[in-house]
C-alpha cells in the first residue's frame, strides 16, 4: 500500500460520511462521490466501509434511512441526518480539528 | 411525545432484499459515470466493483447490522406503545375516581387475604425445613401390624441396634419431648425453675445437620451413659434470655436436678423443631432407669434419619423394616415389633395444619375469583359505555389488536396498583392472623413476606388483571364499527353481551355459594366441638403443675430401689404428695382438691397392656392396652366428672392396702360389654390381680374433638409418678387462687420448683385456638364472598336496566304495568341466581374431601347446611334485584323518549 495514502481509522470515516449528509439528505453513491470529490483522491477509500459506516450509523440513531427516487429515475436509498447525527457530527469534527492543529504546529511550515 | 417516525417492519428477507438493491444501484451509478468517462462496459464494471472492496463482507455486514436495528426498533415501539398505554389508563382511572377506587379495594381485599394466607402456607407447608438437604430427612416409627400401631414410639434399646445395623442411612438419632412433662430443675440461679427440656441420643443433632451457634456439638461419647454425659446445649432463646447471648457461658456449669452439667454449646436461633419452645437440650442418657427403664419394650424416643444421598424413601423403609425383622426374631419382646413406619420430617412437622391451611388457601382463592369477577363485571360497563370511542378509534384504522392491548394494560394497571394496597394490606391481615393462631401453628415464627411471597402476590395481581380484563377486551374487539357508531356510543344490548352478563351473575352466585357453605359447615363444626361434654366441669378450676424431685426424698442407702413393676414399698416421695394435697385442701376458698399426673388435654397419659384373669392372651400376641391416668383420691368430685358405677379413690386406699382401679365407661364397655364392670379383676403386670371398684363417666383427654380412649385410672400412692398437677375446685375466681396454692406448696417444700399453672378454660381454648382460626377465616371469606356476590349482582343488574331504559320507557308508554317491568327484572336476577345455586351446590358436593378434613361433628354435605345457604343466597339475590328492578319500574316514559 502506498505510504501517503493514509489508512483510514473507523472514527474517521464515520465523521465524513456524516459531514456528507450535512447538507441534506443522500444515497450512498453520492454520499461515496462527495468523499472522493473533497479529498481529490488523497484518501483512497473503498466503497465497502463507507457503506458499512452508513449502516452502523443508522443502527447508532445517527442517520435515518428511507427509500426514495434517484435523479435517473431509480429507487434509491437516501440517508440523512436525525438530530443525534448533528450533534455527533458537531463533537467529532471538532475534536479533529483540534487534533490535526496540534499535529500541524509540531511538524511546523514546510 | 410523538413519534418522528413510524418504521414499517422489515423481515429479515426483505432486508435481503434492500441491501442487494442498494449495492446494486451503486454499482449501476459507478458503472454509468465511467461509461461516460469513456470507458467500455466491461472496464467500468471492474473498476466499480474493485472500487468497491470486498462486497460480499459489506453485503454480509449490512444485513447483520439492519437486523440489529430492526429488532431494537420493535423493542423501542413496543416500550413506546405499552408507556403510552399505562398513560392513558392512569388518565383514564383518574378520570373516574370511584371506579378505580372500587376495583382498587375490590383487588387488594383479594389480593391481600391470598398473600396472607400464601404467606403462611408457604413458611408452614411450602418452604424446606430449615436443615440441610431436608428432603433426606425421615421420621421412623415402630410399627406393630397385630396391634395396629402403625406409628409407635421408638425404643432406645432398639435404636442402638439400628443405628449399628444401618447401611442406606446415612444417620439416625432419637429425641424425647413433651411440651411441660419434659423437664429439669434449674436451681442455684435465682429462683428455682423448671426448664422445658429435649432429651436426645446420639446422632440425633448430627442427622438434622446443626451447627452450633456457639460451642460446639457434644462428642458421641458424651451421649452414652458411663460417658461424660452431663452436658448441656442451650437452645437460642434461652441464651438469648438467661445469658444475654454472652459466649463466655460456654464450658461453665449450670446445676439442673441438683447435678452439675457443663454447657458445650448453643443451637441456632432458627431450630423450632422438635420444640417450639424447649430451654435446654440434655443427653437421653442422663434419664436413670428408675425414671425411664431402658428396655425394649419401653418404646418412648421419636426418631429421625438421614437417607444417603439418592436414596429414596422406598429403600429406607426397606431397611428398616429388615432391620426390625430381625430383632423381632432375635427378640421376644419384639416379636409382634417386625416392621416400621418411615414418613418424610416436612410432612410430620406440618401434619396437623397442612390440610386446614390448604382448605384455607382454596377458600381464599375462591375469594379472589370473585373479585375477578365483579370487576370484569365493572370493566364491560364501562366498556360498552366506551362503544362510541373504540368504534371511532376503529375507524380510523386503528387495529384490534391494538385496541385489546390497550384495554388489558388498563387492567393490568388496575391490577398492579390493587396488588401493592394487597401487599401493604398482607402485612396487616397476616400478623393477625399469628396473633390469632396463638401456638397452634407449627413454624409461625418463619412466616415473613419475602422474595416468594412478593413474587406470589404480584403474580396474582398480574393473573387477576388477565383474567378480568380479558372479557371486555374480547367483547370490544368482536364489536362492529357501524353498530357502535349507530347506536350512538350508549353500546349496544346484542344477545352476545347478556349472555355474557349473565355468564358473570352465574359464575358470582356459584362461587359465592361455594364460600358460604364453606363457611356455614366450619361454623356449625366449631360450635358442635365447643358443645362436646368433655366429661368434666372446667369453670372453676385451678391447675398448679409441678415435678417432685425424686432424690430429695430418697430412702437412705441399702433400701431396696424403685422397680418399674412394683415397688416393694412406697415411693418415699409420695409422703411430699399427699401433704400438698392434704394442705391445699385446707386452703380457704378451695372446695375441694386433688392430683392428677396428666390433666385433660395437658397430656395423653401413659399406655399400659394389661390382662383379664380367664381371657388369656392368644401366642404371638400382645396383650391389650389402655391408656393409665395416675390420680389421687378425689379427683373425679374436684374435677366434676360422675360415677357411673361404685366408687371413686378414698383416702383409705393406700399402699398398704389392696390395689384397686377404676375404669371409665369405653373401658367397661369395650371389655366387660354386658356385664358389671365394678367387682371385675384385672391383671396389672404378671401377678398382681387389681379389683375394678368403680366406672366413671368417659373424660376427654387428648383433645376436645377426641372421644375419650379406654382408660384405667390407677392411684398415685399404689403406682406413683414423680410429675403431679394440684387441680382445686375453687370459689370465686379460679385465677386468684393460683398464689395460694402455689405457696402452699412452697411453705412445705421452699425449693420445689413450680412447672406451670393454668385453668381448665384456658387449657380448652387453647385447644380449640386451631380449629377457631380456620373457622374464624372461613366465615370472613363466606361473609366476603356473600358480600361481592351482592353486590356484583346489582352492579349487573343495576347497569342492565340503565342500559335498557328507552325500551323501558317505550314498554311504560305502550301501556306496560310498572310493576311488570320491575317483575321482568326480578325474574332475570333471580332465574341467574339459581342457575349459580345449582352450580355452586355441585361444586361445594365435589369439594366435600377437602373439608371432611377440618370438620368435626358435622358431615360435608350437609342437607340443612346446603338448603340453608341456598335460601340465604336467594334470598341475598332478591334484595340486591331489587333495587335496580324497582328503578326500572320507575323510569318516566316522557323523559326518556325525549332523549331518544
Amino acid at each position: 500500500m502506498d505510504t501517503d495514502r493514509l489508512n483510514l481509522l473507523q472514527g474517521t470515516l464515520d465523521v465524513l460520511v456524516l459531514q456528507a449528509l450535512a447538507n441534506g439528505p443522500l444515497h450512498g453513491y453520492a454520499v461515496s462521490r462527495f468523499v472522493r470529490d473533497r479529498t481529490r483522491g488523497t484518501l483512497q477509500i473503498e466503497d465497502a466501509p463507507l457503506y458499512k459506516a452508513l449502516h452502523r450509523l443508522e443502527h447508532a440513531g445517527c442517520v435515518a434511512a428511507e427509500w426514495g427516487v434517484s435523479e435517473n429515475n431509480r429507487r434509491a436509498r437516501y440517508y440523512r441526518l436525525t438530530t443525534a447525527g448533528r450533534r455527533r457530527l458537531r463533537r467529532d469534527a471538532h475534536a479533529w480539528r483540534r487534533y490535526a492543529t496540534a499535529v500541524a504546529s509540531v511538524l511546523g511550515p514546510k | 411525545m410523538r413519534r418522528i417516525f413510524q418504521f414499517l417492519r422489515r423481515s429479515p428477507s426483505r432486508i435481503r432484499e434492500d441491501v442487494d438493491t442498494e449495492v446494486r444501484f451503486h454499482l449501476d451509478a459507478r458503472a454509468d459515470e465511467l461509461i461516460r468517462a469513456g470507458l467500455t462496459e466491461t472496464q467500468a464494471w471492474a473498476q466499480a466493483r474493485r472500487e468497491f472492496g470486498d462486497l460480499d463482507d459489506a453485503r454480509r455486514y449490512m444485513r447483520q447490522i439492519d437486523r440489529r436495528t430492526e429488532r431494537s426498533t420493535r423493542r423501542r415501539n413496543l416500550m413506546w406503545d405499552v408507556r403510552h398505554d399505562v398513560q392513558y389508563a392512569l388518565r383514564r382511572l383518574a378520570a373516574s375516581p370511584g371506579f378505580a377506587a372500587a376495583s382498587i379495594l375490590t383487588l387488594a381485599l383479594g389480593i391481600g387475604a391470598n398473600t396472607a394466607i400464601f404467606s403462611i402456607v408457604h413458611a408452614v407447608v411450602l418452604r424446606p425445613l430449615p436443615f440441610p438437604d431436608p428432603d433426606r430427612l425421615y421420621a421412623v416409627y415402630s410399627a406393630n401390624r397385630t396391634a395396629d400401631l402403625l406409628q409407635a414410639s421408638v425404643s432406645p434399646v432398639d435404636l442402638d441396634d439400628w443405628r449399628a445395623q444401618r447401611r442406606q442411612i446415612e444417620d439416625l438419632g432419637g429425641y424425647l419431648y413433651g411440651e411441660g412433662s419434659t423437664g429439669i430443675d434449674l436451681t442455684e440461679r435465682g429462683q428455682p425453675r423448671r426448664l422445658d427440656v429435649v432429651f436426645f441420643t446420639p446422632g440425633f443433632l448430627t442427622t438434622l445437620g446443626i451447627a452450633p451457634a456457639a460451642g460446639r456439638l457434644p462428642r458421641e461419647d458424651e451421649l452414652v451413659r458411663g460417658g461424660h454425659d452431663r452436658i448441656v446445649m442451650l437452645t437460642h432463646s434461652f441464651w438469648l434470655r438467661e445469658f444475654g447471648a454472652s459466649p463466655a457461658i460456654v464450658g461453665a456449669s449450670l446445676t439442673l436436678g441438683n447435678a452439675p452439667y457443663e454447657v458445650v454449646g448453643v443451637l441456632p436461633a432458627d431450630l423450632r423443631f422438635p420444640a417450639e419452645r424447649a430451654d435446654v437440650f440434655i443427653p437421653y442418657s442422663t434419664i436413670p432407669d428408675s425414671g425411664i427403664p431402658r428396655l425394649r419394650q419401653v418404646r418412648v424416643l421419636t426418631v429421625v434419619a438421614r437417607a444417603r444421598a439418592g436414596v429414596s424413601q422406598a429403600a429406607v423403609n426397606t431397611e428398616m423394616d429388615t432391620i426390625a425383622r430381625r430383632l423381632a426374631e432375635q427378640y421376644q419382646v419384639n416379636r409382634a415389633w417386625d416392621a416400621t413406619t418411615v414418613v418424610p420430617l416436612h410432612e410430620v412437622v406440618t401434619g396437623a395444619v397442612r390440610l386446614p391451611l390448604l382448605v384455607l388457601l382454596g377458600a381464599v382463592g375462591f375469594v379472589v375469583l370473585m373479585a375477578c369477577v365483579n370487576l370484569a363485571g365493572l370493566q364491560l360497563a364501562r366498556a360498552v359505555g366506551r362503544g362510541r370511542e373504540m368504534g371511532v378509534r376503529l375507524a380510523l384504522g386503528a387495529r384490534r389488536g391494538r385496541l385489546v392491548r390497550q384495554l388489558l394494560t388498563e387492567s393490568l394497571v388496575l391490577a398492579v396498583c390493587g396488588g401493592i394496597v394487597g401487599l401493604a394490606l398482607a402485612a396487616v391481615i397476616t400478623s393477625a392472623l399469628l396473633a390469632l393462631a396463638g401456638d397452634q401453628l407449627p413454624r409461625a415464627s418463619e412466616v415473613r413476606l419475602d422474595g416468594p411471597v412478593i413474587a406470589f402476590s404480584l403474580l396474582l395481581s398480574i393473573v387477576t388483571g388477565v383474567l378480568f380484563g380479558l372479557v371486555p377486551a374480547w367483547r370490544s374487539s368482536s364489536l362492529r364499527v357501524q353498530e357502535m357508531l349507530r347506536e350512538g356510543g350508549r353500546g349496544t344490548v346484542t344477545a352476545d353481551s347478556s349472555r355474557l352478563r349473565a355468564g358473570l351473575i352465574v359464575a358470582e352466585v356459584a362461587l359465592a355459594v361455594i364460600l358460604v357453605v364453606g363457611a356455614a359447615l366450619m361454623g356449625r363444626s366449631f360450635l358442635a366441638l365447643m358443645d362436646v361434654d368433655s366429661g368434666f366441669k372446667p369453670e372453676g378450676l385451678i391447675a398448679v403443675q409441678f415435678t417432685i424431685n425424686p432424690a430429695k426424698y430418697a430412702p437412705p442407702p441399702g433400701a431396696a430401689g424403685p422397680g418399674p413393676q412394683r415397688p416393694p414399698g412406697p415411693a418415699p416421695y409420695t409422703r411430699f404428695y399427699r401433704e400438698v394435697i392434704d394442705k391445699v385442701r385446707t386452703l380457704p376458698g378451695v372446695v375441694s382438691a386433688a392430683a392428677v399426673k396428666d390433666p385433660p388435654f395437658r397430656g395423653n397419659g401413659e399406655r399400659n397392656g394389661f390382662g383379664i384373669p380367664g381371657k388369656p392372651v392368644p401366642a404371638g400376641q400382645d396383650p391389650p392396652t389402655a391408656t393409665v391416668i395416675h390420680i389421687s383420691d378425689g379427683y373425679f368430685k374436684t374435677i366434676g366428672a360422675r360415677m357411673i358405677d361404685g366408687r371413686e379413690f378414698t383416702p383409705d386406699d393406700r399402699f398398704d392396702t389392696p390395689f384397686v382401679v377404676v375404669v371409665n365407661e369405653a373401658f367397661a364397655r369395650q371389655y366387660f360389654p354386658g356385664t358389671k364392670a365394678v367387682g371385675q379383676r384385672l391383671l396389672r403386670g404378671p401377678t398382681n390381680a387389681i379389683e375394678i371398684v368403680g366406672v366413671v363417666n368417659d373424660i376427654r383427654q387428648v383433645a376436645v374433638a377426641e372421644p375419650a380412649r379406654p382408660t384405667m385410672y390407677v392411684n398415685n400412692l399404689q403406682n406413683s409418678r414423680i410429675k403431679t398437677t394440684i387441680v382445686a375446685r375453687t370459689q370465686g375466681d379460679p385465677a386468684a387462687m393460683a398464689g395460694a396454692i402455689r405457696d402452699a406448696i412452697w411453705s412445705l417444700d421452699r425449693e420445689q420448683p413450680i412447672t406451670a399453672i393454668f385453668t381448665f378454660d384456658d387449657s380448652i381454648s387453647r385447644a380449640l385456638a386451631r380449629p377457631r382460626l380456620v373457622t374464624v377465616l372461613l366465615l370472613s371469606f363466606g361473609a366476603i364472598g356473600l358480600l361481592l356476590g351482592v353486590v356484583g349482582i346489582y352492579g349487573i343488574l343495576a347497569f342492565l336496566v340503565q342500559q335498557r331504559q328507552p325500551e323501558i320507557g317505550v314498554r311504560i308508554a305502550l301501556g306496560a304495568r310498572p310493576s311488570h317491568v320491575s317483575a321482568m327484572f326480578m325474574r332475570r336476577g333471580l332465574t341467574l341466581t339459581a342457575a349459580g345455586i345449582g352450580i355452586g351446590l355441585i361444586g361445594a358436593f365435589l369439594l366435600r374431601r377437602f373439608l371432611v378434613a377440618v370438620l368435626y361433628g358435622v358431615g360435608p354435605t350437609d342437607p340443612a347446611t346446603f338448603a340453608g345457604v341456598a335460601v340465604t343466597l336467594l334470598l341475598a339475590a332478591a334484595a340486591a334485584s331489587w333495587i335496580p328492578a324497582r328503578r326500572a319500574a320507575r323510569v318516566d316514559p316522557v323523559v326518556t323518549l325525549r332523549t331518544q
